[in-house]
């Protein structure tokens, strides 16, 4: 018998081992808790993530708060779910590379999400880049429509699907190489940004298109005459008054014009990645690329911005609008998260500050375009007193 | 250590039970005239009191490890003042979340309201009492198990049978687990998929010849109306395939062969585990590998040839995955290579064959089902490929058999589609699940029939 | 008859030659085939190396240093807050252009604060946290060197290339020269990339961070997917009885083998992010999720390990009257528990490598702080290898070959444990 027992221990006694390595284990795992969350949860655009992540690191790192977590998710993917509603499990902050849009603040409203604090970080340019192992380019705003929009007028003045292979059949100034543009999908800031400014403003260079958009939605007889003139079937407007429930405006119509990019693969959608497109470039010297100027300028030695209406990319050209295609960025903040996950103000507020923005500030040492000393003490007034954005 | 010191009481608890229920058992059994009246041995009865204490126990367990917060919630949210319960509850739950973070020590006092500070105190408190109680119960229920089993202890009790039974019944669950991954799987992309077919014509889908998932994710966006094609995608997965098994299959094979029949024994034991590292290289660093060196390579290799060759080429893909599948040929090819049995290989050596002959002759024909099963399992792994293609294949759906270009695959879409926007319902995120259910059955059919294949030609040889 | 087989001797002479030569031939392509796999794993091995070895050296510039009270902005008697606060990068830049006066320009300032990483300043405040009685001296301390600089001390940035084509100008080359002459550059060795998160900065950068991380997910991979596989092997190969479930449970098993790993990301993300609603970025759902991708490895060669069990064994515990589970488990998968081992080894590599699931869950994200729990955010070594290879900065190129250098070197380690095992058990 004391036999069997001494073996029975010793059964146990492994046994007991590996129950103990299992529990030691388990206690590490336990902490199953998802209360009490303690970081600053932070998705959206791609184009301020590095923005967002140098001010991150050094919140982090300068103040007793934990660092921010930072998700690339694209103005949009971060935007919807941003909106998706008030509670822990809902990221407080998102970035935007546009401003946020009128549907999307109802679908915030909507889902309780009703007090929202915007903050605009500053500017950036759109490149419209290629690599510099290939010449530079000069481009007009007309030539980038001609070359990306989906439709374009034909020799009648009839929009027909865009015929154009090579970049010296638009312009005989420009080098007789495919189109080939990677850009951002339409989730992107940059995208929509690119879209209004640069397709639109080269649309608005064809008279029949301006003279669309100089239409008001009262004008319905000029408008459906436009679109007959364009070529295009009468049965848009219709479709537009009914799926929108308002009679359209010329510069709706416009918009839908415009705004389309083709997708005969002259157009290569290449992701929210901007830093992939920059390095797809440098592999591939034929294409063009569609990136923020933060990109550009931190890749100076690889890549170059073409010209745009004669104008170079450049820190101060953004600054003074005179290069035509830049646009604003923001961040979001839900004003309900505020004091309830420590050091969402408090992050807001490193980002606003002199250091973070202002002139010699670190982030337009990364490239980011800073504002004016006026916008900015309103931008610090604001986070400061929280203002609920209106729309 | 809480979690872990109930556990180890859990133990300890079982571990009594089965002192206690043996040694009673034994009394039993010498009570009604010598351990051989007993059913079952002494140990089966402690092993069915160990049970009987822990199971319960640990079902509560983790039960209550599960529901704890959400109670600990209610209970605390009752305490607290009448505005802060009027609040909807997300942001309610905000403001527990802040009181929790104040409880753990996450958060200065200056950040929270009084009201929070006492419900934090509270919260603590509770939460305190909660793994007391836990502590308790969990012992009791163990400790009640197992009395209720030590008092079962009768002579004619089949202890053994119950127990086995018991076990048995753990095991089938574990392995049924994998049956509901396999569900799981299936159902979470299928009800995507099918909500993705409602918008999406299924043909169009299957059949379509462009791939442009442009498509506006807002309802004032000027997007392009994408389209859904399947087949550019399927083209160029099958045309980075192609290439990784152009690359994989021979060197793959006749490495086998060499290694099988020619290698000297030592030559072999050191060769092999080395080639099989680049088995176990992760997928990521082929993908690292690809994009920064292959790629480029390849790139200026073609120029100064005159050729132009894009910068995520199939070819520099495919090439790497090949890499990364030669192991995987080397492997299977052996296998079956080594299962032709001896008497085939010494016939034709006898009949005086040449070696090369013998394989060219002999063994290869008879292997051959196996090996064509081992390659179309090669060629699913390289379907399923994910971090090569994202990092080193291209991103526009081209419709080419020319592996100088950039394609697609579907592993690739799939990602670009999900990361970075979640919102489960336009047609463009909806689309990763539908390529995941092609995808799934893709490799589920090459399986199916690689293993049958296989199958059927060990049978011939065992 | 005697002259036909004559002629048939000198047919078969003449063909031998041929068919030697094929023979040989043969032969050649066989050990070429080999050759070509090492070739590969050479040309991989080597080029991951000779990128990521440079990282292990950090690059300091020594720097006299003057702890300024007014110009950090600090009082007489500071408190550890006013410390916190206190305008470190003023310092550093004062302390630059101290040590070189000729520098006036704007843009030759901003060039010549870039030689200094911004890591420097939260090292200054640590140093002055530490020891008050620093405020107002002047000292030579090391800061550390921007990673432009530090590529340029290694050696990795020369001036041939074009001005226009470089981050670091012909100027801060200068600097750095002078530096260097004067004994100021010194190179060590990277202990921070093993102390820190991820950074914004490449010498800031470190794998801490993802190392936990990953080693969170595997924990919740191994205890799950270990006692699973294992009861899983065992009830297929002992218990099961012959009917249709049992063909289910294995035809799913064999296919499960199978499928893409990114598939099971989809189910992650549908079932325990959207539905079970876990949190996002959790080495949680990680584990669960590569758990579930690793159990048919653990599986299949754990039902390989029971199978080749000695019968002997089973019959001689049957015999002697132990029950089915008595003989399984106190003497079948004693035997086979080295390669159940083995397999579970290879299984938790797979699980360590892998990096495509984990991007359906969240687990790409930017992360500082290293993860205490299963539930804190985080990202793991393969995905942070992934992120790092997308970052614009080139001195992310080393850091990515260095974490993969790490992570290639546990895999490394898994797998010679799982040989030394498997050697152990194809003795006994």
């Amino acid at each position: 018998m004391p036999k069997l027992f001494s073996q029975g221990v010793f059964y146990v006694k492994k046994q007991l081992l590996g129950a103990f390595a299992l529990a030691v284990g388990l206690s590490s795992v336990a902490n199953v808790q998802a209360q009490g969350r303690d970081n600053v949860s932070i998705v959206g655009s791609s184009t301020v993530y590095p923005f967002a992540t140098v001010v991150a690191e050094r919140f982090g790192r300068s103040t007793s708060f934990k660092a921010p977590k930072i998700e690339s998710t694209g103005s949009g993917g971060g935007l919807k779910l941003f909106c998706k509603g008030v509670g822990a499990n809902t990221p407080d902050i998102t970035n935007a590379s546009r401003r946020i849009k009128k549907s999307e603040y109802d679908d915030c409203q909507n889902n309780g999400v009703t007090d929202i604090l915007e903050v605009l970080v500053g500017y950036d340019g759109i490149a419209v880049a290629n690599s510099r192992q290939a010449p530079q380019m000069a481009l007009s705003l007309k030539d980038i429509y001609l070359a990306l929009a989906k439709d374009v007028p034909g020799p009648d003045g009839k929009l027909i699907p865009n015929p154009y292979k090579t970049w010296q059949e638009i312009n005989p100034g420009l080098p007789a190489i495919d189109i080939e543009v990677l850009g951002p999908p339409p989730t992107s800031g940059t995208r929509d940004a690119f879209a209004e400014l640069a397709l639109g403003g080269g649309a608005l260079q064809i008279p029949a298109l301006k003279a669309l958009r100089g239409l008001g939605s009262d004008q319905a007889e000029e408008i459906k005459s436009a679109i007959a003139a364009l070529g295009l079937p009468v049965g848009v407007y219709k479709a537009y008054a009914e799926s929108k429930g308002k009679a359209p405006s010329g510069k709706d119509i416009f918009k839908t014009v415009a705004y389309s990019v083709r997708e005969d693969g002259a157009y290569i959608e290449a992701g929210e990645n901007d830093n992939l497109i920059v390095q797809k470039l440098e592999a591939n010297p034929k294409a063009l690329g569609i990136f923020g100027y933060s990109f550009l300028d931190e890749n100076g030695d690889k890549v170059q911005g073409s010209l745009i209406d004669g104008v170079e990319p450049d820190f101060d050209t953004i600054a003074d609008g005179d290069y035509p295609v830049s646009r604003p960025l923001y961040f979001y903040v839900k004003i309900a998260h505020v004091g309830r996950i420590p050091g969402i103000q408090e992050y807001a507020a490193e980002f606003a500050s002199n250091r973070a923005m202002g002139e010699d500030g670190y982030l337009p040492e990364k490239g980011l375009i800073p504002l004016s000393d006026e916008e900015l003490a309103q931008i610090q007034a604001d986070v400061a007193s929280l203002k609920r954005l209106e729309m | 250590m809480q979690t872990s010191t109930v556990f180890l009481t859990l133990l300890a608890l079982c571990a009594v039970s089965f002192f206690v229920a043996r040694h009673r058992s034994r009394l039993v059994g010498m009570a009604g005239g010598g351990l051989t009246t007993l059913n079952s041995l002494p140990k089966h009865y402690g092993y069915m009191a160990a049970l009987w204490a822990g199971l319960p126990a640990l079902a509560l367990f983790v039960a209550w490890l599960v529901l704890e917060s959400t109670v600990l919630q209610r209970l605390v949210v009752v305490t607290l003042p009448a505005e802060i319960q009027a609040m909807p509850p997300s942001e309610q739950g905000l403001y527990y979340n802040q009181l929790v973070a104040y409880a753990l020590g996450n958060v200065d006092a200056s950040q929270v309201s009084e009201a929070q500070v006492q419900g934090a105190r509270y919260y603590s408190e509770l939460a305190t009492a909660s793994k007391q109680l836990k502590m308790l119960l969990v012992s009791a229920v163990a400790v009640l198990g197992g009395l209720l089993a030590v008092l079962r202890i009768r002579p004619d009790f089949r202890a053994r049978n119950h127990v086995e039974t018991i076990f048995t019944s753990i095991l089938f669950i574990c392995s049924f687990i994998a049956v509901l991954t396999t569900l799981g799987i299936v159902l979470s992309v299928l009800f995507e998929a099918i909500r993705f077919f409602q918008v999406i014509d299924i043909s169009d889908f299957l059949f379509g010849l462009q791939w442009s998932p442009q498509m506006a994710i807002r309802a004032d966006q000027v997007g392009a109306s994408g389209s859904f094609g399947f087949v550019p995608l399927l083209a160029g997965t099958l045309l980075i395939s192609f290439v990784a098994m152009v690359i994989a299959v021979p060197v793959g094979l006749m490495s086998a062969i060499y290694l099988s029949e020619y290698a000297s024994r030592r030559f072999r034991a050191v060769t092999k585990p080395v080639l099989e590292i680049l088995a176990g290289v992760p997928t990521v660093v082929y993908g690292f590998f690809a994009a920064l060196t292959v790629a480029p390579f390849l790139r200026n290799l073609g120029e100064s040839i005159g050729l132009s060759v894009a910068s995520e080429s199939a070819l520099a893909a495919g090439l790497v995955m090949g890499i990364m599948i030669i192991p995987f040929v080397m492997s299977l090819s052996d296998d079956i290579i080594s299962a032709v049995p001896d008497t085939m290989r010494e016939a034709s050596l006898g009949m005086g064959a040449t070696m090369s002959e013998t394989i060219r002759k002999v063994l290869l024909p008879a292997a051959l089902p196996g090996i064509v099963g081992g390659i179309l399992l090669a060629v699913s792994r390289a379907i399923g490929e994910t971090m090569i293609v994202v990092m080193a294949a291209g991103l526009s759906a081209k419709l080419t058999i020319n592996p100088l270009e950039a394609v697609t695959t579907i592993t690739v879409q799939i990602v670009t589609l999900l990361v970075g926007d979640q919102e489960f319902d336009s047609p463009k995120t909806l689309a990763a699940f539908a390529l995941g259910l092609v995808l799934f059955f893709v490799t589920l059919m090459l399986n199916i029939v690689a293993l049958y294949v296989v199958r059927k030609y060990r049978e011939q040889y065992e | 008859m005697n002259k036909d087989t004559f002629k048939n001797t000198k047919r078969i002479e003449a063909s031998l030659k041929k068919r030697y030569a094929r023979e040989r031939r043969f032969r050649l392509y066989g050990q070429l085939a080999v050759l070509t796999g090492f070739v590969f794993l050479f040309i991989l091995l080597f080029d991951i190396v000779s990128k990521g070895s440079p990282a292990f050296t950090q690059q300091y510039l020594k720097i006299t240093v003057h702890f300024d009270a007014d110009s950090l902005g600090l009082g007489a008697s500071p408190s550890e807050e006013d410390i916190r606060q206190a305008n470190f990068s003023g310092v550093i830049k004062a302390s630059l252009r101290d040590m070189f006066p000729e520098v006036t320009g704007r843009s030759d300032k901003r060039q010549l604060y870039r030689l200094v990483s911004i890591g420097a300043e939260y090292d200054l405040r640590d140093r002055v946290l530490d020891d008050s009685s620093l405020l107002g001296e002047r000292k030579d301390i090391w800061l550390l060197a921007h990673s432009e600089a530090a590529a340029y001390l290694k050696g990795q940035v020369s001036r041939d290339i074009p001005e226009a084509e470089r981050k670091l100008k012909d100027i801060q080359m200068d600097w750095l020269d002078t530096l260097r002459d004067d004994g100021r550059t010194r190179g060590s060795f990277n202990t921070q990339f093993f102390q820190y998160g991820d950074s914004r900065e490449p010498e800031l950068a470190g794998i801490r961070a993802a190392l936990q991380g990953s080693f969170f997910t595997l924990l919740v991979t191994f205890l799950l997917a270990f006692p699973i596989g294992v009861f899983a092997a065992v009830y297929l190969e002992e218990f099961a009885p012959r009917n249709r479930i049992t063909d289910l449970i294995e035809i799913n098993i064999n296919n499960l083998a199978a499928v893409p790993s990114i598939v099971f990301g989809l189910l992650g993300l549908a079932v325990f992010i959207n539905f079970f609603e876990l949190p996002r970025s959790a080495p949680l759902v990680g584990g669960i999720v590569l758990s579930l991708m690793t159990l048919p490895t653990i599986i299949i060669t754990s039902r390989a390990a029971i199978q080749s069990v000695s019968p002997s064994i089973r019959q001689a515990a049957l015999g002697v009257g132990a029950s089915k589970l008595q003989t399984v488990f106190h003497h079948v998968l004693p035997v086979a528990m080295p390669g159940i081992l083995t397999g579970s080894i290879i299984g938790m590599a797979q699980a360590l490598g892998e990096s495509a699931p984990l991007l359906m869950i969240g687990m790409v994200a930017f992360i500082m702080d290293v993860p205490g729990s299963v539930t804190d955010p985080s990202t793991v070594l393969p995905v942070q290898i992934y992120l790092w290879a997308d970052s614009p900065e080139r001195g992310f190129t080393e850091k990515t070959s260095a974490a993969i250098m790490v992570l290639m070197g546990f895999l490394i380690l898994m797998n010679a444990l799982a040989i030394y095992l498997r050697k152990r058990f194809e003795v006994k």
